[in-house]
């Protein structure tokens, strides 16, 4: 049985943010996820914003949570290494009744103290971004809006736990959890834990986890939502998060300009059948509304489609619930369930929260040996031609790519493989290898070689996102 | 670095223009690829086909870019293999990439031959997950071919250019069971000799004004719904494998942005899609001999 004070249970953002603020104290920490990799469950799939908070009601949770990650984010990605733009954002109205909702969260907005909101007229959002669609009325234009890529951000979390002592354990599921005289007995496909505390991040699993203890108050309804991925090269691409919700209520339309240099266009919202399927009704949607908000968009430069689970909470009367949810079902027990939007913007400062009541619970000290910084995988596509000529004379692996697209190098696919990566996706997820416009139809074959080769397993055993998923072969073997 | 005349990709279309350059009098060429063999996507196709009208014969891919390499061994053109063009400015220089290290190239002329690539599935408003198991026709030729990878065994093809059923005939060649190649107009899409000889005598179904609609199954494929396009009605078919031929799309992302300065030549598929390799590199000839006589 292995020991430990604190088992973070599910490495989605919130588990890997858990775990990071977790090694603030001297704690033993263990991260126990049931896929081969971390940020494969809803935390895959987002609108990759960092919200600047005008929407939420002053005082609560959420409005205190996001206001203060995102005045942080910045700090937060400089010491994880990570990507961040904070190009601003804009929600647009189209007509009297949305300049009203503007005006609204315009004032609840100025209430909270978000920092350099305005309300702009049409005129005024269309010399800020020329591509909106004439129509636009009023603009709520917020600065400290931003975007960065989810998976990278739960990935860094993950490696400087890891670099701070917790324990990761992956491909190991919980099946059960039993209360113990000094704490909870886990169980799971592996092998079996204990430990004083733990914390459920299970994502869309969270109440299950739950209810291996006590009944759920809360219920996960899950939905989904298509997105569509523009090449960096589409042109009259927005340089703001452009937003917009209609005046009849349903579903608007986020635009965001990814770090990536993609832009990222949805979602929809609907019933969802399997869990990250793609509907052609979500994707038809989401190309109308484009073309009605942004209409110079190219939408032939559509690269990919994909689909996110959004894991809704309701009570058990069936009403939606707002606010974060955190369940304290038992005495050193949380669970954190159906934390969506802006649960990404707000993984670090929840992971603090929940760290600190740990902690409290524990009476554990500060661990001053504590560093919040990580080191991102010196990505050649964003040196400056210097760097990247003295990088090749290092590690000649520096002058080889293997992603045309996305410009990625052999250097930095054998350093994500050292790193974690044990698929196709981990690799993609860690350089950018195959997001690119081609799809990986020109690196998957490479990458396939060399994931066999570093990880000593035949080509045919190499997965896309884990066991079942292999890419040689097919399902049937006749030979 | 410096070089008259730089040419990206050493394909047919790449080989052709610095042979014929060099007949033309330029005596300062500089050829590069990002493969390690010349002949561009020749090298993985297999089968019969190439150079009629060059060498009245049909000769596979492999044979042919022997046949063109060997022409470049007499000629005083400097081939750069492995190496990558990261970026072409402006102001006439290119950054290129390789194991030795980063070089800076400051070229008068560039003729861009680089190829290519596949139309993928992800452009396509298909709904369903996204598992493994789908490729594009291309790409299976060079896992095939040249990579000896075994893709899979119940094959689905989605569209019927020239790729999709050479393809095609090569999976049933080497056992595979195509279920039917899939295509959205009422005719196929290739040459009609590559109908004729890939198709009809294997008795592959090819399903016309049929389209996939949806992709099923987690980890691995596992089926997909299609869609037939006059009625609308919809079925499910198994499949472990889902190949794609929706077209090729010109590959001048190097150059995009730059316009259409004095300095720049598009040759072979770059320019447009040819067919034929014997076009493809008739184009390239005249390109080649054309700038190869500025520097005689
Ligand atoms: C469509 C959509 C758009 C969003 N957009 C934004 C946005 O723009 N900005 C923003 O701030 N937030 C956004 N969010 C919110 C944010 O993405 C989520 O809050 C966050 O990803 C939730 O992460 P998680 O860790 O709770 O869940 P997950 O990422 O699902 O992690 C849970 C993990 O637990 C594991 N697990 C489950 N059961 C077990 C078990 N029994 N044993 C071991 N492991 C287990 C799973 O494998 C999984 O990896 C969005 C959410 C959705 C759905
Ligand atoms: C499957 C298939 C079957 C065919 N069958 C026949 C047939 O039977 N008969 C026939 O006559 N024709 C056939 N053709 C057509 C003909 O072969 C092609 O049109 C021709 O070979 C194209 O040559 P290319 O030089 O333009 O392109 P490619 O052969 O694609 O060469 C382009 C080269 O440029 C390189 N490159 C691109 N970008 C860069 C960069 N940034 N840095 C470095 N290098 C770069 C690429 O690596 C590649 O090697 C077939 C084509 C295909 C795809």
């Amino acid at each position: 049985m292995k020991q430990f004070d604190v088992i973070v249970i599910g490495g989605g953002l919130l588990g890997c943010f858990a775990a990071r603020n977790l090694c603030r104290w001297k704690l033993h920490i263990a991260l126990i996820e049931a896929r081969e990799d971390v940020c494969t469950g809803i935390s895959r799939a987002n609108t990759a914003v960092i919200y600047p908070g005008y929407d939420h009601r002053p005082g609560s949770l959420k409005a205190k949570l996001t206001l203060r990650a995102n005045a942080r984010f910045g700090t937060l990605c400089e010491e994880l290494d990570v990507p961040f733009s904070r190009c601003g954002s804009l929600m647009l109205s189209f007509g009297e009744k949305a300049d009203e909702v503007l005006k609204k969260k315009y004032e609840n907005g100025r209430m909270m103290g978000v920092p350099g909101l305005r309300l702009l007229s049409g005129r005024e959002a269309r010399e800020l971004e020329p591509g909106l669609a004439p129509g636009v009325r009023s603009a709520l234009y917020a600065p400290t809006a931003g975007t960065v890529n989810p998976w990278e951000l739960g990935i860094a979390a993950a490696e400087n736990a890891a670099a701070n002592g917790a324990e990761l354990f992956l491909n190991t599921r919980v099946l059960a959890i039993r209360q113990i005289a000094d704490g909870y007995r886990i169980e799971t496909d592996q092998e079996v834990f204990a430990c004083r505390v733990v914390i459920n991040c299970a994502g869309l699993q969270a109440e299950r986890v739950q209810e291996f203890l006590l009944p759920s108050p809360v219920h996960i309804v899950p939905d989904g939502a298509d997105y569509l991925i523009l090449d960096k090269a589409a042109e009259h691409k927005p340089t703001h998060i452009v937003q917009y919700e209609p005046e009849d209520g349903g579903k608007g339309l986020t635009a965001v300009p990814t770090v990536e240099g993609s832009l990222l266009l949805g979602p929809s919202e609907r019933e969802n059948e399997i869990p990250f399927a793609v509907s052609e009704k979500g994707l038809a949607f989401v190309r109308e509304r484009t073309e009605s908000v942004l209409p110079d968009l190219d939408l032939g430069e559509v690269i990919r489609s994909f689909a996110a689970v959004r894991p809704n909470p309701q009570k058990g009367d069936g009403r939606s619930i707002v606010s974060f949810v955190i369940e304290n079902p038992g005495p050193g027990f949380w669970s954190l369930i159906g934390i969506k939007t802006p649960g990404m913007t707000c993984a670090d400062e929840l992971g603090f929260y929940i760290a600190e009541k740990a902690a409290a619970c524990l009476g554990a000290e500060g661990n001053e040996a504590f560093c919040p910084i990580r080191k991102g995988i010196r990505k050649a596509r964003n040196m400056s031609p210097e760097q990247r000529g003295a990088a090749v004379r290092e590690n000649p692996d520096y002058g080889e790519i293997i992603c045309c697209c996305e410009d990625v190098t052999r250097a930095e696919v054998l350093e994500a493989i050292r790193r974690g990566a044990a698929t196709l996706d981990g690799i993609k997820r860690r350089t950018g290898a195959g997001m690119g416009r081609c799809q990986g139809s020109r690196c998957q074959q490479k990458l396939l070689a060399l994931l066999a080769q570093e990880l000593g397993i035949p080509e045919d055993a190499v997965t896309k996102d884990g066991a079942g998923s292999e890419l040689l072969g097919g399902g049937r073997h006749e030979d | 670095m410096k070089t008259e005349l730089l040419i990206v990709g050493a394909g047919a279309a790449g080989i052709a223009a610095a042979l014929s350059a060099w007949e033309a009098g330029c005596r300062d060429i500089l050829l590069t690829d990002r493969r390690e063999c010349t002949g561009g996507i020749l090298p993985q196709c297999l089968h019969e086909g190439f150079g009629l009208a060059q060498y009245g014969a049909e000769l596979t891919g492999p044979d042919y870019t022997d046949r063109i390499t060997e022409r470049l061994e007499h000629t005083g053109v400097r081939l750069v293999l492995g190496t990558e063009v990261l970026t072409i400015r402006g102001d006439k220089t290119a950054l290129l990439s390789d194991r030795s290290g980063l070089t800076e190239l400051h070229f008068e002329r560039l003729i861009l031959a680089s190829g290519c690539r596949e139309r993928t599935i992800g452009s396509l408003p298909v709904a369903g997950t996204r598992p493994a198991g789908i490729f594009t026709a291309g790409q299976v030729q060079e896992m095939m071919n040249l990579r000896g990878q075994n893709i899979g065994q119940e094959v689905l093809i989605l569209g019927s250019g020239d790729l999709g059923l050479i393809m095609a005939r090569q999976f049933v060649l080497t056992g595979k069971h195509v279920i039917a190649v899939v295509e959205k107009e009422s005719r196929y899409g290739s040459m009609a000799r590559n109908y004729h000889r890939c198709i009809v005598p294997y008795h592959i179904p090819i399903l016309y004004r049929t389209t996939v609609a949806a992709i099923h199954g987690e980890g691995r494929i596992s089926g997909v719904t299609l869609r037939h396009l006059d009625s609308g009605a919809e079925e499910r078919l198994a499949c472990d494998t889902l190949v794609t031929a929706l077209g090729l799309i010109p590959e001048r992302e190097l150059v995009r942005g730059l316009g259409e300065p004095d300095w720049l030549f598009l040759a072979g598929n770059c320019h447009r899609v040819h067919d034929l390799v014997d076009s493809a590199v008739a184009e390239a000839e005249a390109i080649g001999t054309r700038v190869g006589g500025e520097f005689a």
